[in-house]
């Protein structure tokens, strides 16, 4: 704890001896108990929340290593990814100023994704782990809470954290996804490990004239495309950053303590 | 459960967050949550290859429309006894002289009941939405009372609205400070069983689309989208535990005999 020295000003001496008095004070009634409660069963919403976001906002492109392409996947999953971690960042900041929002969130959202994922895809409809597995937002969290920390800024942290967010995202998953990406030959054609997984695995409900993937050329970037997909992903979090702090702003914060009079 | 404030003063040994006090109920509460979704999953497991992909069969009768309705009737008759009892208790309760005791208790109570909901959307948001989506991405429906559905849309969506409810119950009757009618609906729970209520009625709208627009099982498809605005909603979680927090203040700082309380620490710093 910061001391309290007599060389101090007064009004900083004085917020420093109440918050002392506050951390060593003998509650009746209040113990860690609520603390571990609060946070341990917000855990379950939360996870809830983020997941259901990305599962039917991005979630086609998040269940399959084909999917993870570099015209969709970087947009999509950028927008998904960020709503429920800023409406946490605001909740946890404005509460306690704890800079732990978007980590606390994407942490729920990885355990959440994992059980899932491993659960249902893997043990109940047998797919391959190395094919269904799950992307982590975790680093890219810890950098956008980093930037609300040092920023103390909402604004400055959508302007830069969405663009960042939409590459950290991008690129720490990229780590695990570029062994798929290497070139097969299969029946007499050049694919990828991920395009012979998909023609391996059958999905009878998802055929090749609905997978959202790799349409159109671009190839003006020397076929780079997904540079460009990740400038847009970065605006479209920018954009989805902010839906997330009006869900924290008015949809978690603004009700305590307010009541419908009338109807 | 405890709710009688003669039986918790006869309690008195124990504090109110004791763990035989209150808290107790939430880890019961959840215990028997992940019990029956155990069941669940153990029944899909068991029965969703061999007998869950033609809805026209007689063993899919016996072995998914019998679960189908065995889950309405359970949670419509646990909905019913438990709102009778709640109501039928908590009417003759005094609500001006609660002892702080006892009101801390209560609001521990509550934070138990949000909790067992706060698993029950997660169960319903994120558990089964994946085998929904590993299921129907492999196979081809042919009704809409899929053995993914049946656990998902018809035991927990209804689950959540109902203990979601019951928290308001339990608030109005016995934390009158917070949610004593007169003040109005808190927007807190406004919020929290809206978003259940509407998660439920989405289901409809999700197998018309299914019906109507697309009958593939792609996650992003745009009558999908109403489901995650519903779920939002549910942060109204997070005002019922602030609000709550405020009153846990307001009774120490009563019981203290303390003048001022310092408020930098509390969650109302939005308003």
């Amino acid at each position: 704890m910061a001391s309290i020295s007599a060389t101090m000003a007064p009004a900083e001496r004085q917020r420093r001896l109440e918050l002392r008095e506050l951390l060593n004070a003998k509650y009746l009634f209040i113990d860690r108990t609520w603390d571990a409660v609060f946070w341990i069963t917000a855990i379950f919403v939360v996870a809830g929340a983020a997941d259901i976001t990305k599962l039917l906002f991005a979630g086609d492109w998040d269940f399959w290593t084909d999917w993870k392409d570099p015209q969709w996947w970087p947009v999509v999953t950028a927008f998904a990814t960020i709503i429920i971690p800023s409406a946490l960042q605001w909740i946890q900041w404005v509460a306690w100023r704890f800079p732990t929002g978007a980590t606390y969130t994407c942490v729920c959202l990885f355990l959440a994704t994992w059980i899932g994922r491993y659960f249902q895809w893997h043990i109940a409809e047998t797919y391959p782990m190395n094919f269904v597995w799950p992307i982590s937002t975790v680093p890219a969290a810890i950098i956008l809470d980093w930037l609300l920390m040092r920023t103390r800024s909402f604004v400055v942290t959508s302007l830069f954290g969405g663009p960042i967010w939409a590459i950290m995202v991008w690129s720490f998953n990229y780590i695990p996804l570029a062994p798929f990406l290497q070139p097969v030959q299969f029946m007499h054609h050049i694919l990828t490990v991920s395009d012979v997984q998909g023609i391996a695995y059958i999905r009878s409900q998802t055929p090749e004239y609905l997978r959202h993937i790799e349409r159109g050329a671009l190839r003006s970037f020397l076929g780079e495309t997904q540079y460009v997909s990740l400038l847009f992903g970065g605006t479209l979090a920018m954009l989805g950053y902010w839906i997330g702090q009006a869900i924290g702003r008015f949809l978690a914060v603004w009700p305590i303590g307010r009541y419908i009079k009338t109807i | 459960m405890e709710t009688t404030r003669g039986r918790a003063e006869a309690a008195a040994e124990r504090g109110p967050t004791d763990w035989h006090s209150a808290w107790r109920a939430l880890f019961w509460s959840c215990a028997i949550l992940l019990a029956i979704n155990l069941f669940l999953w153990i029944w899909d497991y068991t029965f969703a290859f061999t007998v869950g992909l033609n809805s026209a069969s007689h063993s899919f009768t016996l072995h998914y429309r019998t679960l189908f309705w065995g889950e309405l009737l359970s949670v419509g008759i646990f909905a019913g006894l438990w709102y009778g009892w709640l109501v039928r208790t908590g009417m003759p309760l005094d609500r001006d002289d609660i002892p702080p005791a006892e009101e801390v208790r209560r609001i521990a109570m509550l934070w138990s009941i949000i909790g067992a909901t706060s698993l029950s959307i997660y169960i319903e948001a994120s558990f089964w939405p994946n085998w929904d989506g590993a299921w129907h991405q492999t196979m081809v429906r042919d009704t809409a009372l899929t053995p993914t559905h049946i656990p998902m849309f018809y035991f927990f969506f209804p689950l959540s609205v109902v203990l979601a409810l019951g928290a308001y119950i339990y608030g109005r009757h016995r934390i009158p400070a917070v949610y004593a009618p007169e003040k109005g609906f808190p927007w807190s729970f406004f919020l929290l069983i809206s978003a259940a209520v509407l998660e439920f009625v989405q289901v409809a709208f999700n197998e018309w689309g299914h019906s109507l627009w697309l009958s593939e099982e792609f996650f992003s498809v745009p009558f999908h989208w109403p489901f995650v605005a519903y779920g939002w909603l549910a942060s109204g979680m997070f005002a019922v535990w602030g609000e709550t927090i405020l009153r846990l203040f307001q009774i120490e700082k009563s019981a203290r005999g303390v003048e001022e309380m310092p408020v930098e620490h509390t969650a109302a710093a939005g308003r």
